[in-house]
């Protein structure tokens, strides 16, 4: 269960510029829900999912994945909250376009010392889900934008995250591809993963099988 | 004043780090009187921010000037050339009136630089940060010994006189000397001798009855007895002279730098055996201690020790 209490971000540029990019929220995701992030640019979308992420730290309140305040996290102790227990998906995919498929999936697991059977025995499960087996050895500049998505996706999955985070996923694919993105959340949400998406793609409104929608509008929450 | 190029590089080295542990000083005070890791406040999140910012000054000024002792006593030993009527780094010492001052004072900073380092280390391994207002209030302490340091140090740096005459080292560290130093020299050997190898077996005694703040307590008492007895009676044997007492001169080249073997495994071993009572620990981390004290202090006993030995196997006397 994903907690956010009283959150209030701000960004400071310097001390007469400073952003208020979430205003005192308080949103609650339970486990295994598909939430839907909506809101125009800068409305504070991805600032929520930094916050859940433990990529930044709130100005004040506290977030609190189960049962454990993350925001309070030294930044050593948040690096493994994140290698446990987050998958990233972003926009622009961050691969590293010089390494191959096999390479780019497998990223997330140098830290955790597996063997190289366990390595190969995740890597082949996860590219036989997200049907990207074949481009194996391919490196990934090569591949067309569906394809560096469906990458990024088994990186994500790769560690067998709990929550699985997306920052405007669809934003650099085609209507066909979006909707291949849809399909591979309902399997997200059928594997009883807590997916948190930030998108502004209409196409992500209104979904049956989606159990939260939330606008943000200059950081607050529209509920 | 003598500036040669290793006193500058410890003066500008000390220079700079007063500027950041400057920094890190107000920021521990904030620390100190805010923290509250309950919290989620926008004060305390700022803290925590501060504290790791602070934290990273402090363990780089400490992991640098640990080793930076060292160069100290080096420096001294090279500027003993150029200082008429000093053979090594004592008579650079007693040049001035500050020398010996500067020379305990660094030697007690060097255990507390120490000792917030392995309090940080031990900090950083735990969510809650348990050490963190205890770490930045030694440190609140440990700035203003570091300053005291660096004004002793920049002030005997500047009185030492280059066509001054001073005292050589077998006058200082002589029983017949008039200097404070002769003092240790009225205590009898044989006593001090039963009380270095004691106070070794109680150490490893309170080792098997993992009695750690005992085992802490016998590694202070130890420091104090090995250097005496370093003094008094182990460096005559490795100078192979019964009247060379200097605490100084194993430390160069004719001795095979020993000295800097002999006082890094004691220190090392007496700091692990301190950290051991007074840092709480996993079980793991104490069981690793205690095994790094020993073994550092049983090589600093064996070196000393075999160097009496092998004199009376090879002269079949003692000095």
């Amino acid at each position: 269960m994903i907690e956010l209490k009283n959150i209030t971000k701000k960004y400071e540029i310097n001390k007469n510029n400073t952003t208020i990019a979430l205003h005192n929220i308080n949103l609650s995701i339970q486990e295994g829900e598909i939430v839907i992030l909506k809101g125009a640019s800068g409305s504070g979308k991805s600032t929520i999912l930094s916050l859940i992420a433990a990529l930044s730290k709130p100005t004040s309140g506290e977030v609190i994945v189960d049962k454990k305040h993350i925001s309070k996290l030294p930044d050593n102790f948040a690096s493994i909250y994140r290698r446990d227990n987050i998958g990233f998906i972003f926009q622009k995919y961050n691969l590293i376009p010089t390494l191959s498929v096999k390479e780019n999936i497998l990223l997330p697991l140098v830290p955790l010392n597996l063997s190289n059977k366990e390595m190969e025995e995740k890597l082949h499960t996860v590219m036989q889900k997200f049907t990207i087996e074949h481009k194996k050895d391919s490196i990934v500049k090569r591949l067309s934008g569906g394809e560096q998505q469906r990458v990024a996706i088994a990186r994500s999955y790769v560690n067998n995250p709990k929550i699985i985070i997306a920052d405007e996923p669809t934003a650099n694919l085609d209507e066909r591809l979006s909707l291949h993105f849809i399909e591979i959340l309902k399997e997200f949400k059928a594997l009883g993963k807590t997916v948190v998406v930030a998108t502004h793609d209409p196409l992500f409104f209104g979904l049956d099988f989606v159990d939260k929608e939330i606008e943000i509008e200059r950081g607050n929450l529209l509920l | 004043m003598i500036l040669t190029p290793e006193v500058l590089a410890i003066l500008l080295l000390n220079v700079i780090f007063a500027v950041f542990s400057f920094i890190a000083f107000i920021l521990s005070i904030k620390i100190f009187l805010n923290w509250d890791i309950e919290s989620t406040s926008t004060a305390q999140y700022k803290l925590e921010k501060q504290s790791f910012l602070s934290a990273t000054i402090i363990k780089y000024i400490f992991i640098i000037k640990v080793p930076l002792f060292l160069f100290f006593i080096f420096t001294l030993d090279k500027i003993s050339n150029v200082l008429t009527g000093a053979m090594c780094g004592a008579g650079v010492v007693d040049a001035t009136e500050y020398g010996i001052y500067l020379f305990l004072l660094k030697i007690i900073n060097l255990y507390i630089f120490g000792y917030w380092l392995a309090l940080h280390f031990e900090d950083i391994k735990h969510e809650n940060q348990p050490y963190t207002k205890l770490k930045f209030g030694i440190f609140i302490v440990a700035f203003f010994l570091f300053i005291i340091e660096l004004i002793i140090e920049g002030v005997m740096f500047s009185s030492i006189e280059v066509d001054k005459m001073v005292s050589c080292c077998g006058s200082l560290y002589s029983s017949t000397s008039t200097s404070y130093i002769s003092e240790i020299f009225k205590i009898d050997t044989t006593l001090l001798l039963t009380l270095f190898y004691t106070n070794y077996f109680l150490m490893l005694l309170f080792y098997f009855f993992k009695q750690k703040y005992f085992f802490a307590l016998a590694n202070i008492t130890f420091i104090i007895i090995s250097i005496m007895s370093l003094i008094i009676f182990f460096g005559t044997y490795i100078y192979e002279l019964p009247t060379h007492h200097c605490p100084f001169c194993f430390l160069q080249n004719d001795y095979y730098f020993v000295g800097y073997f002999l006082y890094s495994f004691l220190f090392i071993g007496t700091f692990y055996g301190f950290k051991t009572g007074f840092i709480e620990s996993s079980k793991e981390l104490v069981s690793k201690n205690y095994r790094v004290s020993l073994i550092f202090n049983t090589l600093y006993l064996i070196i000393v020790s075999l160097y009496p030995i092998l004199f009376y196997i090879k002269n079949g006397v003692w000095l």
